[in-house]
């Protein structure tokens, strides 16, 4: 039998040992996404020959002597000043004085370095500098914890809800709701914004015109309902709670119930056994989804653009016409809660130790049961919940296409059928203007397909990179599970993802712009794999650390190569994870908007695109790009399910 | 492992000291003893201004053929106006193969990349078409980074203004306008100040979002247009008066220290504070103008691109009918809006400066060059031979249907028995900006 094989059939023996749901690692069907950025403890390093020499040559020569370590160096070094050096520029950029902005005007400077815009940033002297202190900084700061916390908060509860629901308990229709429930986190995030925003302004209370409830049923919403805080933290609590669904659906399903039965059993009270046994136990989980919701709401810029809430991705953009020193402190301070986001997952993954013994993979879970007609009311009350958070978005996607202005809905007010129109599609000719801004119809309109081939291309060649790099991350640091250098080129790896996206985008940005590379598909796609690389090199690493050493140690005493070793048989037993390691980002980077949207002009890529369209007010145009950008991730998804049996519901309950 | 840390570390370094290195290059001002003798792009601008179109578009496909120039700009009709240009050159010689790849980039970002394009190694934009007078004096014209280009055939065009719009030249002036919903009879905006009463609340786009905003804003401070607002403010009655003056007096004691002129400043500053606090902020002219057709903003008031009324389609709860120009109605007083620029320049690094010099003068002389934005109401070149009579556009078979969209041309919005639009000067802009950019935000935020 030939080496490769005996390792595979040991590897497969060997997997069996290993648990599949420690609450380390948090499985997304097939997709393992995990906090954890420590390693585990070290297995038995394998001595390969016996070098001559001098000690130090020695050493070095059996450090390398392994690829996995010469890899690894290779990928620190890259990783780490991809990483690094964007937020280096932000950093030169705060203390740069910028010709034509304030630094530069209360200086007198020109050109050089200086720290006046820290000093002024803060600087609450006077009456007029403590209003722009409030303004600039305080007020940004404060909102954009609060829609941040607020956001985490509904999107666990709703999201975490759901979750128990559909894995715990008998709920009715669970594959459909399973399904549609993660639809908000396909869309770009801002498109629900637009969608709340034409649902529920009025003439009366925002000014302007009539939403749809307004105008329709003369139905008349507050303004805190209409804007600010609330629909903010409420659109990206929707859009995130798919996230908290999977992520906490993961551990309920794999979740032993021996402990909760063993309560019943001694007639443990409902909410005790739910406060003291499985609130605890998803408390990973939920730290996972607050670590990662907290830092993507953060980040986001379009949401609260649109729904008119001041925070410091908002007034990044504002602040950089002249005080763009100021707004690259901006960036920077959100860079610091990134970090902070990582010390906070380093403490709270360490600490989770704990959680180890009573989440061995049990398969003993029993279903809580709702009731005859519990079952059936609770999945009504989310069908219907569901049919304004999914499919209402689709459906005003759709009917908005038709429209003869941008939000007319003049067909329902008396204006009939005929009032609709195909424009939006069919117009081929821009002479007549026809209401279309000098817009071709979308089936004309190169501009819109030469956008939508760009982002897939970025999307493609960013998913090849971040996969790639990203893969052999894990590998190499599950393979240096001791050394402190792994755990560094770890955690450097997974930075870009508690980086806000607005914070990397700005780095790049600057970078960039620097570098000449401003406007490149090349830019795009460096942006792209830097921030996605967390995707695959998670996936992998959980993947990887699941493997013995002893599957490569067998084909290395056969001397098999390494790249055979890795094409034959690493890379086929995690095939699954590997394959979603270059799938989500694809998925992820096919809807990216705040990260890409300095990085290029607006026809660039499909999502500026839709948010020019969307700016514009032509809402004809973002919303078919928003259908277009929908099928696709579907079709996307349904691809990787069939290849790899993974999907983003899949293995929780919706199939 | 600490070897491994000097490594990064020293890499670190070497990448940062790149990007101090890039971006600290040469952003001085440019050295006035070095201007007598022109070179590289300068000097090309120079012999450029004394050329022909045709003689220019000989240069251009000498040098461009087969390569690409790259434009950056502030309007997608760039674009448009390209693709006439690459058709010119086709005429003359058919074997040109020149392209021009337009850019659009978001927002504020065409100052941070124009100016990391000249001050890299590598450069990609030949020309620029930018708006915001102000920071185009502050950031580009006070930095040397942008030169300016006054074409030969535009200088000697009829009726055109040198010293209006030739420094930097100027291709259109857009005008944006003050605008209601006419379906409320008992909506009154017969006067400028009619806008910031206690109960309205214009739509405009935010005045840091869209910066010309702020320039205009910046302009109301420049005794003329204060002088129109003091003049509007006389005509109210007397109530009215009364309650704009509470906050006149309260803003008077503010402009000597904001370096304002004229004693008709405080009625601007009062107006702008009012303005601030008050307007609806939207996204963009756009969704504006959509919103203010329907019969459901009865009443409300904008202020906005005036061409936007050209995209409205007619329907039972949205048309341009339900609009009226409040500079249109007899009596009003007061300015009828502000106009700002978009503004043709070349960058000192420019790869194609022959190509530029003759795609800007294609541009500002030929009737094609202009026709992207010249279709549309409310946007006037600085040359008038090349502007189309928009002053029926609202006429339908001879019947005047959508009276908003008759345009009255420039020299009427212009005038100050007109329309008296508040126009962009970004010397006086540049000059208020420092300390009014600041007094405006503190406002905005009481």
């Amino acid at each position: 039998m030939p080496a490769a094989s005996c390792a595979l059939i040991a590897s497969r023996k060997r997997r069996g040992k290993f648990s599949r749901a420690s609450s380390a690692f948090v499985n997304v069907g097939k997709v393992s996404m995990s906090l954890d950025t420590t390693v585990a403890p070290p297995l038995a390093p394998l001595p390969v020959g016996s070098p001559t020499g001098s000690p130090v040559l020695r050493r070095v020569t059996t450090y390398f002597s392994k690829p996995q370590n010469g890899l690894l160096l290779v990928l620190g070094i890259v990783v780490t000043i991809t990483t690094l050096a964007p937020l280096f520029s932000i950093l030169i950029d705060t203390i740069t004085v910028h010709p034509g902005s304030v630094d530069s005007e209360r200086t007198g400077l020109m050109s050089g370095y200086t720290i006046f815009n820290w000093s002024d940033l803060v600087d609450r002297s006077s009456f007029v500098k403590e209003r722009l202190f409030a303004q600039n900084f305080w007020n940004p700061t404060v909102n954009t914890v609060l829609m941040s916390a607020l956001s985490c908060l509904f999107a666990i509860v709703y999201g975490g809800f759901f979750a128990y629901l559909v894995t715990r308990t008998n709920l009715k229709f669970k594959k459909y709701l399973s399904a549609i429930f993660i639809f908000p986190y396909m869309m770009p995030q801002w498109t629900l914004a637009v969608v709340w925003q034409n649902l529920f302004k009025s003439s009366a209370v925002t000014g302007g015109s009539d939403g749809l409830l307004a105008a329709v049923f003369d139905v008349h919403a507050p303004a805190w309902f209409c804007q600010g805080l609330f629909p903010s933290f409420v659109v990206l609590g929707l859009h995130y709670s798919a996230f908290s669904y999977i992520l906490i659906g993961a551990i309920f399903r794999n979740m032993d119930a021996n402990l909760e039965e063993a309560a019943v059993i001694l007639n443990t009270a409902k909410w005790k056994v739910f406060s003291r046994i499985t609130l605890p136990m998803i408390t990973p989980a939920i730290m996972s989804t607050i670590l990662l919701v907290f830092s993507s709401s953060m980040g986001s810029y379009p949401v609260p653009h649109y729904l008119k809430f001041s925070t410091l991705t908002t007034r990044y953009v504002e602040m950089s016409v002249n005080r763009q020193g100021q707004a690259s402190i901006l960036a920077v301070e959100m860079m610091v809660f990134g970090i902070i986001m990582l010390v906070a997952n380093q403490l709270t993954t360490s600490g989770r130790k704990s959680y180890t013994t009573v989440t061995g993979k049990s398969g003993q879970t029993q279903e809580v049961n709702l009731g005859a007609i519990g079952k059936w009311l609770i999945a009504s009350v989310f069908v219907v919940l569901t049919l304004f958070t999914s499919l209402y978005p689709m459906f005003s996607f759709a009917l908005e296409t038709f429209l003869p202005n941008p939000g007319d809905y003049s067909f329902l007010t008396g204006g009939g059928f005929e009032s609709l129109t195909t424009k939006w599609w069919i117009t081929s000719e821009n002479l007549s203007e026809n209401g279309m801004y000098g817009q071709l119809g979308v089936l004309y309109n190169s501009t819109i397909w030469k956008g939508f081939a760009g982002q897939f291309w970025v999307a493609a060649m960013s998913a090849l990179a971040a996969g790639t790099i990203g893969t052999l991350v894990g590998y190499c640091v599950a393979k240096n599970r001791r050394s402190r250098w792994a755990n560094f080129v770890n955690n450097m790896a997974f930075l870009p993802y508690l980086m806000p996206s607005l914070a990397v985008g700005v780095a790049f940005f600057i970078f960039g712009s620097s570098m000449g590379i401003f406007n490149t598909f090349l830019l795009l796609i460096i942006a792209g794999t830097i921030k996605y690389i967390p995707f695959a090199s998670r996936a992998s690493l959980n993947s990887m650390l699941q493997l013995s050493n002893e599957i490569e140690e067998s084909a290395i005493i056969q001397d098999i190569p390494w790249w055979k070793r890795m094409l034959r048989i690493i890379v086929p037993i995690q095939k699954s994870s590997i394959i979603s390691g270059y799938m989500l980002p694809f998925m992820t980077a096919l809807r990216e908007m705040t990260l890409f949207m300095l990085l290029c002009s607006q026809t660039k890529i499909i999502t500026t695109e839709l948010n020019y369209f969307d700016e514009m007010g032509l809402y004809a145009f973002s919303s078919a790009i928003n259908l277009m950008l929908i099928i696709t991730i579907l079709i996307c998804n349904a691809v990787v399910n069939k290849l790899t049996d993974a999907s983003l519901d899949k293995g929780i309950g919706g199939n | 492992m600490k070897k491994a840390l000097q490594v990064t570390v020293a890499c670190l370094l070497a990448a940062s000291m790149l990007g101090i290195s890039a971006c600290s290059g040469d952003k001085g001002t440019p050295d006035p003893t070095k201007s007598t003798e022109l070179t590289g792009v300068a000097a090309i601008i120079a012999q450029a201004e004394g050329m022909t179109n045709q003689e220019l578009f000989l240069k251009a496909i000498e040098e461009s053929n087969g390569k690409t120039l790259n434009g950056i700009g502030n309007s997608s009709r760039g674009a448009t106006a390209a693709t006439a240009f690459i058709a010119a050159l086709q005429a003359i010689d058919p074997s040109y193969t020149g392209k021009i790849e337009w850019n659009q980039p978001k927002n504020n970002s065409i100052f941070t990349l124009l100016n990391a394009d000249v001050t890299s190694a590598t450069h990609n934009y030949s020309m620029t078409l930018i708006q915001d007078g102000n920071q185009i004096q502050t950031k580009m014209i006070n930095t040397g980074n942008l030169l300016n280009y006054i074409p030969k055939d535009w200088r000697d065009a009829t009726g055109v203004n040198v010293v209006d719009n030739g420094t930097p030249l100027a291709l259109q002036t857009l005008s944006k306008v003050f605008m209601f919903n006419n379906l409320d009879s008992d909506a009154d905006y017969s006067n400028v100040w009619s806008f910031v009463t206690e109960d309205s609340a214009p739509m405009f786009m935010g005045v840091n979002s869209e910066p010309v905003g702020k320039n205009f804003l910046y302009m109301l401070t420049e005794p003329t247009y204060a002088g129109y607002l003091k003049a509007a403010f006389d005509k109210l009655p007397a109530d009215q008066q009364a309650y704009f003056q509470n906050t006149v007096d309260e803003v008077a004691g503010d402009v000597s220290g904001l370096g304002l002129e004229g004693e008709n400043a405080k009625y601007a500053l009062a107006w702008i504070k009012l303005w601030v606090t008050q307007y609806n902020e939207k996204t963009d002219d756009g969704p504006i103008c959509n919103e203010l057709v329907t019969t459901s903003a009865s009443g409300q008031s904008a202020l906005i691109v005036y061409s936007k009324l050209r995209s409205v389609e007619e329907s039972t709860t949205a048309s341009a009918t339900n609009v009226t120009i409040a500079a249109y109605q007899d009596g009003y007083v007061g300015p009828g809006g502000f106009g700002y620029k978009h503004y043709l320049m070349i960058p000192k690094t420019s790869p194609l400066p022959w190509t530029a010099a003759a795609f800007i003068s294609f541009m500002v002389t030929e009737y094609d060059g202009f026709a992207a934005w010249g279709k549309d109401i409310g946007g006037y070149s600085a040359n008038p031979a090349i502007n189309q009579d928009h002053s029926k556009d609202g006429f339908i078979d001879g019947v005047n249907k959508f009276p908003a969209n008759n345009d009255k041309g420039y020299d009427w919005w212009t005038s100050a028995t007109g329309g008296r639009l508040v126009l962009e000067d970004p010397v006086y802009a540049a000059k208020v900006s420092a300390n009014l950019s600041d007094w405006i935000d503190v406002a905005a935020s009481s």
